[in-house]
């Protein structure tokens, strides 16, 4: 069977965002080494630019696919 | 980034000083009952916005700035972020992330819907539906108090 190149691009997404939510998984076993994305995200809001520019992205996010 | 190969520190809430409504007292249930409702309120009005329109924008501005008013003036208890991060744990993240973002570009510069969709080609329809994009706008204004308190 040969995949469309829609196929293959859909494939890719779901794949990359499956990857994430195993991540995510993982990084709430006990023990693990890998942050979640609430400590990744909170370390990248440590600084006061890097809080501005995550919660930029927040709301970039409602403005995008909500108002548009 | 300052990493460190030590296990992650615990995901607690901060005891540091921060905004609560009643000092010592926990936050009564009734309102935080009437606060979702409002929300779910809000999100279902929003989801009724005509995309493109003022109104749509208004309804996506306001959760922005009542945040960010909260963020400033009346910050919550913040939970604590770790002081570092596994360099070989968050690398992972970096891979994740960064492949979202390449696989992303590369349809967008392909610029043919029906052959390299973006993502934001994929979602829209699946946000057409009242229900669906109403649960998304509460979820979106859910997470943007999580990371008001991070």
């Amino acid at each position: 069977m040969i995949m469309s190149t829609r196929a293959v691009t859909i494939v890719g997404f779901v794949l990359v965002i499956a990857a994430m939510f195993l991540l995510e998984f993982l990084a709430r076993r006990p023990g693990s080494r890998i942050p979640t994305v609430g400590q990744w995200l909170g370390y990248l809001m440590r600084p006061r630019i890097g809080r501005v520019l995550v919660l930029l992205g927040w709301w970039w996010l409602g403005w995008h696919y909500f108002a548009r | 980034m300052a990493t460190g190969d030590g296990p992650r520190p615990p995901d607690r809430p901060s005891s540091r000083a921060g905004y609560l409504p009643w000092p010592g007292r926990r936050w009564p249930r009734a309102r935080t009952a009437a606060i979702g409702v409002a929300l779910a309120g809000y999100a279902w009005a929003a989801g009724a916005a005509e995309p493109f329109s003022t109104t749509s924008l208004v309804f996506v501005l306001i959760p922005g700035v009542v945040l960010a008013a909260i963020a400033v003036a009346w910050p919550p208890q913040r939970i604590p972020a770790p002081e570092k991060l596994d360099i070989t744990g968050m690398f992972y993240w970096v891979i994740a992330v960064a492949a979202l973002f390449e696989w992303e570009a590369s349809a967008w510069k392909d610029n043919s819907l029906p052959w390299h969709p973006s993502l934001t080609d994929l979602i829209n329809p699946l946000l057409g539906p009242h229900l669906v994009k109403s649960a998304a706008i509460l979820l979106w204004i859910l997470v943007g108090w999580a990371l008001v308190r991070r």
